[in-house]
């Protein structure tokens, strides 16, 4: 027999402590990894969002901290083209409104002529016709969500529109919204004239310094304006980083919790066990290895709870995508990177749960542990 | 107080052990010397300070003051007590002190982690210690499986784990019954006869105490008589 078939055999020989334990731990680290998952879900898919129109460079208006950025005229639009590089530009409106039951769904007023319906594939209808139509094309999630299909007429804001098409987008974000001709939107959101971003497509070959250089000039000449290259609009977004802040608070929580409750469990092995702890140190074990006993025990237990919480993480994410609240909104990013994450949360958990009752341990006394019934 | 010739194996001077701020005095300045290779017994009423002072001779207590010498080096001048303990003396307590997650073969091993055996030698060693207190038929019996005389059989057996020079038993038949109790006397009488180990026995049972060669019989924290066992008396 060897140190770790002791580690072992005393954990599986109180398997109603062990599993308790373990439940505790599994429940604040799938938390962790919901919650996680779901915020990096969030930041990837405006990630893939941007990818998938091809767009180079990103113009936007800094404002405070709002969470959708401020709506600018879109004059400026020819002013951009006429920057050297910039060979395309189309403008877009994006808010967040009601229709009908669903109360958030993000709606984008997109120029007709523009380059962005470039990769969207249409499922089923057509495209609006024209500016003045009052249509709308749904994404998949979207039409699935709202209960409508090619024909059916749906209210947003105070406006009634057909639903002339479904789309797919290669972006779950998309895929969750309803598009229409940017006019329409400017109305109904009492916009007019206005966009909320520009997309830019620079001239082939353009080198990344050339590209900074345009930023620059964009900064320079247009105060209040910035321009993210494609990849940074999901990191600089007030939106996402609200809904990480959130998800990172949130987890903290479940990892204090999480935490408490290792060490609470553990103390109390520890003084469960303080006369079985006074047998080893009277037969001769070293301190150190009793606090080892304890801290294998406690992060054996933590690693095995974080395994089972990532699964269970895993399954309250799968059903955050089915439940009818949440459907079309949540898109969880499930990896190995999100895996190692939560083992190694769940690791040091049992690390620090461990470390107080393993010292508590090695200071007891030999006589005054075997006197404790 | 009586001494053999030669050093004595175990040898303790002035013996105090106060709890409670001094308001308990457990020891009241004891003194005694225990040849190598003797059989004794510490007899008394309970709560004369016969278990302390046998915690005080195993190192696994300190006392207030006094010092207790193995083989003529203070214990307190010890700086690894644990190993000490873990290669030098077998404990036997009354209640077994067995570890309730492990099997009688997983109990014994438990003190061989300080020894430098692999993993089958400890093992072997284990089985073959059950084997000699005639438990080779409940080698893989959690305690809880056990009667009281054979988890004491298992106690003894642990305590022979790193061969021992003492062997320190406090009150080993206390929760037996008295065919088990005769059994574990006859066993531990027979460890001492063939291995040869220093064997210190507390017990508050003149029949126990009965069994040993010589008899320290303690009051109120001292040491009132020490003698060969024909001339201690009931």
């Amino acid at each position: 027999m060897n140190f770790l078939t002791v580690v072992l055999k005393n954990l599986l020989r109180r398997r109603a402590r062990s599993l308790l334990t373990l439940l505790g731990i599994a429940i604040g680290i799938a938390a962790v990894v919901a919650l996680t998952s779901v915020a990096w879900g969030f930041e990837k898919s405006w990630e893939r969002t941007y990818a998938a129109r091809d767009t180079d460079l990103i113009v936007t208006k800094i404002t405070s901290q709002s969470p959708m950025p401020a709506p600018f005229a879109e004059t400026r639009k020819a002013e951009i083209l006429s920057l050297p590089r910039v060979e395309q530009a189309t403008g877009l409106l994006s808010d967040l409104v009601s229709i009908e039951e669903a109360p958030a769904v993000l709606v984008f007023g997109w120029e007709l002529d523009g380059f962005l319906w470039e990769h969207l594939s249409l499922v089923e209808g057509r495209w609006p016709a024209g500016d003045g139509e009052n249509s709308v094309v749904l994404g998949v999630v979207a039409a699935d969500v709202l209960k409508k299909s090619v024909g059916s007429t749906v209210t947003i804001e105070t406006g009634d529109f057909v639903v002339c098409g479904t789309f797919d987008s290669g972006a779950f974000v998309e895929n969750g919204a309803a598009i229409m001709a940017l006019p329409q939107l400017q109305r109904i959101t009492e916009n007019e004239g206005k966009v909320t971003f520009l997309n830019v497509r620079l001239a082939p070959g353009t080198t990344p310094g050339e590209a900074e250089a345009v930023r620059a000039m964009i900064r320079e000449r247009f105060p209040g304006m910035r321009a993210f290259a494609a990849g940074e609009v999901a990191q600089n977004n007030t939106a996402i980083q609200a809904a990480k802040a959130m998800s990172w608070a949130t987890s903290l929580l479940a990892l204090v919790v999480g935490a408490v409750g290792v060490m609470n469990t553990v103390l109390m092995s520890v003084f469960e066990r303080t006369h079985e702890i006074g047998i080893l140190l009277a037969i001769g074990w070293k301190r150190s290895r009793i606090v080892r006993l304890i801290l294998y025990e406690s992060m054996a237990l933590s690693f095995l709870g974080g395994a089972a919480g990532i699964g269970l993480g895993v399954l309250a994410v799968a059903l955050l995508q089915l439940a009818p609240l949440t459907r079309g909104k949540v898109e969880g990013e499930i990896g190995p990177a999100l895996f190692a994450l939560a083992l190694a949360i769940a690791l040091a958990l049992g690390v620090l749960g461990g470390l107080y009752p393993a010292y508590r341990s090695s200071r007891m006394h030999p006589s005054e542990a075997l006197r404790y019934e | 107080m009586t001494d053999s010739a030669g050093e004595p194996l175990i040898r303790a001077r002035d013996l105090w052990r106060t709890f409670e701020g001094g308001r308990v005095e457990a020891l009241r300045g004891a003194n005694l010397a225990i040849p190598e290779g003797s059989f004794v017994a510490v007899a008394g009423p309970s709560g004369c300070g016969k278990s302390t002072l046998l915690q005080l001779i195993g190192n696994l207590d300190r006392p207030t003051s006094g010092e207790v010498y193995f083989r003529s080096r203070a214990l307190g001048e010890i700086p690894d007590a644990a190993a000490f303990r873990a290669r030098t003396v077998g404990f036997i307590f009354q209640s077994f002190h067995l570890l309730p997650t492990l099997t009688a073969l997983e109990n014994v091993p438990i003190p061989m982690f300080e020894m430098p055996w692999p993993s089958w030698e400890r093992r072997r060693r284990a089985a073959d210690l059950l084997r000699a207190v005639d438990l080779g038929e409940r080698l893989h019996h959690l305690p809880s499986a056990l009667s009281g005389g054979e988890r004491q059989r298992v106690a003894i057996a642990r305590s022979l784990a790193n061969e021992p020079q003492l062997l320190l038993a406090d009150e080993p038949t206390g929760n037996l019954d008295s065919e088990s109790a005769a059994r574990i006397l006859d066993l531990l009488k027979s460890l001492h006869a063939s291995r040869g180990m220093t064997l210190v026995v507390v017990t508050h049972d003149p029949a126990v105490a009965g069994f040993a060669r010589r008899i320290l019989r303690m009051s109120d924290g001292r040491i009132v008589s020490d003698a060969p066992r024909e001339e201690a008396g009931p």
